[in-house]
């Protein structure tokens, strides 16, 4: 990393908190667009419960169609957060300091679109489900059947939820008392009552700068389990042919990485073009997300050939027969290329240039085809193994997802968007306290004729 | 330098490190305890750069204590249920480990997590409910030095911040923007 | 830390200095050193006179009979050929403390021999595809070899074995330089010809480190590709119905953690009873130490993924093949594999005195390697046991565990001791800590004050 602007502490103040404290002329139109998509999706929704699932396009014997591809494909991005703050805090990696919040803060909005799509919207009449489970009626001494996974799959998102939240709330302390220090009246008020009366005393930062490593530390075992744990709610089955295969847990983790991380990618362009925060987040920054990009794609194609491999090892004519549906059987067929080229080569040899890497357009492109692919890939796996026909199942067809499917599927979209939207308006989407950290750590080493950067090590 | 009367600070505000250091060096050759002198900044910054005392805390016990509550928790709630309805599914005995460790070891975490926030809040001693004397100018890059005594105390320790080369002090009993 | 913990590099900032001492300590003269390197000697030659006993008594065509030498030959690669990328990792990240680790980590590129001399006699002991048993190659539906497993699985070891020699070489060319500038006589030209006319040109320089690093690239994708292989070929699908898709990145991963653990005992051993404690530090374990303990704690997440699978879905396949290698006749091996892989470096370093010494470490890597050794054992010799073709999708019935002989124990015995006495003798003739890398650190790290304190910077180059 070359590219180093030396910033004070008040420049850094000034051009941070213009999401917080001023309003872009665009922000407004934005909100308003996602509030919009996110009301036709409630309305959709509305729809659905008083006419029941059958506006939807799932139907025997895929009964799991876009709001579970929807729920694994959110609990994806969600890993972003923690690949990108915890592994990065962990290594020290310099680069991670503007990026860590936004990354945060996409992992929380997009926990709740994954309980959104599945838990709520998935379920048909969410009432049956969830107020099964709040308030838990003792009174029939029923217990949950801890050994399913579907009781897994809330104890590990809720915990996930529950640290990143936390995660970003800690952080968040003194970049609080920041805009409290900016802010007057009642602004002033509630800024202070969040900052706890944080007034960056060395005790204060010691504790600050541990707790980014120890809940980095604490947050990653569980981000692991995680999505090992939505994989297993297909892999454990051994109805499915092409779920029931070890490799699923590390398969959806590397590919929720590799699609979080683009997440992340495309946020970070986002941040650029509606703040101009090109101070903050330069080519170097892109081009190291890239090159991390290109390790992280490479080895999730390797789970990605191992799966298959696999399936073809076995030798057994059901899972040859799914095979054959995903790859040769329109049109799963075209979606199971544009899936490839989408989520690999396309991306993938155009990040080996330079050019690609440092630029704001292709890096915007690119790690949204990868999205497409990585959203296409979650079709792939869940649909067509649950659509073929096979033993004891007396009724089969195809699925199609419905208008109203996918106006709720929109609607998790919109979401993120108006969640994130929301929290730059309230708090700073890049930690300032981190960047100025940076600032103080930052010299440079001369030797002979070159200046090397470099930063200090305690 | 203890008093019975109620403390009162004042804080003097420092433009560079190597100032405010210095300053932190004539407070204590003054004869403030260690405990009447706070320096305050805007970022973090190695340790010691002022030298100041290093901070000794016991967060450490505190993820270790939340993973043991959690862990308890994850196996009374699994073993507990098991056994009080005790229904077998899809021939999987009562008491199966392997689903019983994923709970637990959420439960772990998650016990884990919530103590070492509440340590992490614990010992940075917040909430502060009155911040005393302070300046806004400190998330701003100044650095400030906050001296807490006797009101007896006050005018020497005004005398020496300033003497220090402060650019600015101020008297917390004065303000009333924090509290 | 511990007091002995607390040597900070060599003191010089001069890299002239810090060369001239580093070669000044390799060149001493150690009768133990040879007195040892003698034994080691004796120990591969009662390693040979086993492997000539289970050859000539047993043949190359009874393979439960061959599964103690498969595991060894398992093990070194685990161990011995992950180690390398105990160098390349870190060098890819541009992590510092590894310049004291990255050649006590590329000599076992070396060792690397011995692997593939273990593997040779395998390509008979390996049954041809014609069995009817389940493999990666579709054998009879497409036109394969019925030796396909054994061709690929030489190949790729070649290339690994190749890739970990050049890296090393690529790596200690430099250093051969220096050793050929300050040698006289037949040294002068053994370490001439090593060097191959290097004189330190920048373009030399700058082709060193994009061959450094794409062979580093190759190493790993060679690795990968090795376990894959192997595992598979020699393994799973000797075993009928065993069916594991992780299985590959299982023992690819065992590889690194196995790699880790040896070059922190290597590295011990260099600072114990080596002549270079000013240059191996506390930093070296501490990095070392917590990559292990990542490791360790994958190591769990793997092997979960895989036996969750198998123990909900409960097929009868998959009920045989836990039967097999978990809860069967290797129960208490497969106990003792999960105590000190997981469970003693789990806790263990979450202990901070223990963490954050040079011991803790060392031990933990030791118990870890032990675990390596009996984990290969229960795989291999579990694997080779089996002799059923007919069904090839599912096992009808346990073999009880093979207990080894007197052939396998020295055959064991001969193996390491080999491996041991390769280390040692390209320590004895490679400097063992890296002296261009240990120059190109001073250039980069400067100790300075800062205000009140000390700090470190350290530069990072493009």
């Amino acid at each position: 990393m070359q590219e180093h602007v030396q910033l004070t502490q008040k420049q850094i103040n000034e051009d941070l908190l213009t999401s917080v404290l001023g309003t872009p002329r665009w922000w407004w139109p934005a909100l308003g667009f996602f509030v919009l998509v996110f009301l036709i999706g409630m309305s959709a929704f509305g729809y659905m419960l008083n006419q029941g699932v059958g506006v939807t396009g799932l139907n025997r014997p895929v009964f799991w169609g876009a709001f579970m591809v929807n729920f694994v494909f959110f609990i994806g991005i969600s890993h972003a957060g923690i690949m990108i703050s915890a592994i990065l805090r962990l290594t020290q990696a310099e680069w991670r300091r503007p990026i860590t919040r936004a990354a945060e803060v996409l992992t929380v909005f997009s926990l709740m679109s994954a309980l959104m799509a599945a838990p709520l919207v998935h379920v048909g009449r969410p009432w049956r489900a969830d107020l099964w489970v709040f308030p838990y009626d003792f009174a029939r001494g029923v217990w949950i059947n801890i050994r399913s996974p579907f009781v897994w799959d809330p104890s590990a998102v809720m915990t996930y939820l529950t640290a990143s939240t936390l995660f970003v709330l800690i952080a968040l302390i003194p970049d609080l008392a920041i805009i409290r220090d900016r802010s007057t009246g009642l602004k002033r008020k509630l800024y202070a009552g969040m900052a706890l009366g944080f007034r960056g005393t060395p005790r204060q930062w010691k504790l600050q700068t541990i707790a980014g490593i120890l809940l980095s530390a604490l947050v990653l075992p569980v981000f692991v389990s995680v999505h090992s744990i939505v994989s297993w709610d297909f892999a454990v089955q051994i109805g499915p042919e092409a779920w029931h295969s070890t490799i699923f847990a590390p398969y959806f983790i590397i590919g929720a990485i590799h699609s979080g991380v683009s997440a992340v990618a495309t946020l970070m362009v986002v941040m650029v073009w509606a703040w101009g925060w090109n101070k903050y987040i330069t080519p170097d920054h892109l081009d190291a997300i890239a090159r991390l990009l290109i390790i992280v794609a490479t080895a999730w194609f390797f789970f990605f050939f191992l799966e298959w491999v696999f399936a073809l090892y076995t030798l057994e004519p059901a899972e040859m027969a799914m095979r054959k549906l995903q790859v040769f059987e329109s049109p799963w067929s075209w979606l199971f290329v544009v899936f490839l080229f989408t989520a690999y080569f396309i991306p993938v040899p155009m990040w080996l240039f330079r050019g690609v890497r440092r630029s704001l357009f292709w890096m915007f492109v690119t790690t949204i085809l990868v999205n497409v692919g990585m959203w296409l890939e979650r079709f792939l796996i869940i649909v067509p193994g649950l659509m073929r026909r096979s033993e004891f199942i007396f009724d089969w067809g195809s699925y199609h997802p419905s208008i109203i499917e996918l106006a709720m599927v929109a609607m998790t979209f919109a979401w993120v968007g108006m969640g994130m939207l929301v929290f730059t308006k309230v708090f700073p989407l890049i930690p300032l306290f981190d960047i100025k950290e940076g600032m103080v750590g930052r010299d440079e080493i001369r030797i002979g004729r070159r200046i090397v950067p470099a930063s200090i090590r305690e | 330098m203890t008093t019975l009367k109620p403390p009162k600070s004042v804080i003097g505000l420092f433009e560079d490190e190597d100032t405010a250091a210095d300053a932190l060096d004539a407070v204590a050759s003054a004869g403030f305890e260690q405990k009447e002198y706070e320096i305050l900044t805007g970022t973090p910054y190695p340790e010691g750069t002022f030298g100041e005392e290093e901070p000794i805390h016991k967060l450490y016990r505190f993820p270790l204590i939340g993973a043991a509550c959690g862990f308890t928790a994850g196996l009374l709630l699994t073993a507990g249920t098991q056994l009080a309805y005790p229904l077998i599914v899809g021939g999987k005995p009562l008491l199966s480990i392997p689903p019983m460790a994923i709970i637990m070891y959420e439960g772990t975490m998650l016990g884990a997590i919530l103590f070492t926030v509440a340590g992490i809040i614990f010992e940075s001693r917040l909430p502060r409910l009155f911040m005393g004397a302070y300046d806004t100018r400190i998330t701003e890059g100044y650095i400030g030095i906050t001296i807490t005594s006797g009101e007896d105390e006050m005018p020497k320790a005004e005398e020496i911040l300033k003497k220090a080369g402060a650019v600015d002090i101020k008297r917390g009993w004065e303000q009333t923007d924090f509290d | 830390m511990s007091e002995e913990a607390v040597h900070n590099g060599h003191g010089s900032t001069n890299p002239v200095e810090v060369m001239n001492d580093l070669l000044e300590k390799g060149s001493g003269q150690k009768p133990l050193f040879w007195r040892i390197t003698a034994l080691l000697g004796l120990l591969t030659v009662a390693g040979i006179v086993g492997f000539a006993i289970r050859l000539t008594s047993d043949g190359l065509g009874d393979t439960p009979k061959w599964g103690y030498h498969m595991a060894l030959f398992a093990l070194i690669l685990t161990a011995v050929q992950g180690a390398p990328m105990v160098a390349i990792a870190p060098r890819i990240a541009k992590a510092h403390w590894r310049r004291s680790i990255s050649r006590a980590a590329e000599l076992f590129g070396l060792v690397g021999v011995v692997s593939f001399l273990i593997y040779i006699p395998l390509i008979w002991v390996l049954p041809s595809m014609t069995d009817g048993r389940r493999t990666l190659w579709f054998y009879g539906e497409l036109n394969v070899p019925a030796y396909m497993p054994q061709i690929m699985a030489t190949l790729v070891l070649v290339s690994l074995v190749v890739t970990g020699l050049s890296l090393l070489w690529v790596s200690a060319r430099p250093d051969f330089a220096f050793l050929r500038d300050r040698s006289q006589g037949r040294r002068r030209k053994w370490y001439g010809r090593l060097a191959h006319g290097w004189i330190g040109s920048s373009q030399q320089w700058y082709w060193q480190k994009h061959r450094l690093g794409i062979l580093g690239a190759f190493y790993f994708m060679m690795l990968v590709t090795v376990h894959f292989n192997v595992s598979v070929d020699f393994g799973m699908a000797l075993v009928p119905g065993w069916i594991d898709a992780l299985y590959p990145v299982t023992h690819a991963h065992s590889s690194l953690q196995a790699g880790v653990a040896i070059t922190l005992v290597a590295m011990y051993v260099f600072y114990k009873w080596g002549p270079y404690k000013e240059y191996i530090n506390f930093d070296q374990f501490w990095g070392l130490g917590k990559l292990l303990f990542a490791l360790s704690l994958l190591w769990f997440w793997f092997w979960f993924s895989s036996f969750i699978i198998f123990w909900y879905g409960a097929k009868p396949s998959e009920e045989a093949i836990l039967d097999l290698l978990m809860v069967g006749p290797y129960l208490p091996i497969f106990f003792v594999v999960f105590f000190l892989v997981f469970f003693i470096p789990l806790w263990a370093m979450i202990w901070n005195p223990l963490r954050r010494s040079v011991w803790g470490p060392v031990t933990i890597a030791i118990s870890v390697l032990i675990a390596t050794a009996l984990d290969r054992i229960r795989v291999y010799v579990g694997a080779f046991s089996v002799s059923q073709h007919e069904n090839k999708h599912q096992l009808d019935s346990i073999p009880d565990a093979v207990l080894p002989g007197l052939p396998d124990v020295l055959i064991w015995i001969g193996g390491i001791a080999a491996c041991v006495l390769v280390y040692m003798l390209a320590a004895r003739f490679i400097p063992p800590i890296n002296i261009w890398e240990q120059k190109e650190l001073k250039l980069y790290q400067v100790h300075k004050k800062f205000h009140r304190t000390e700090v470190q910077i350290l530069g990072k180059p493009d």
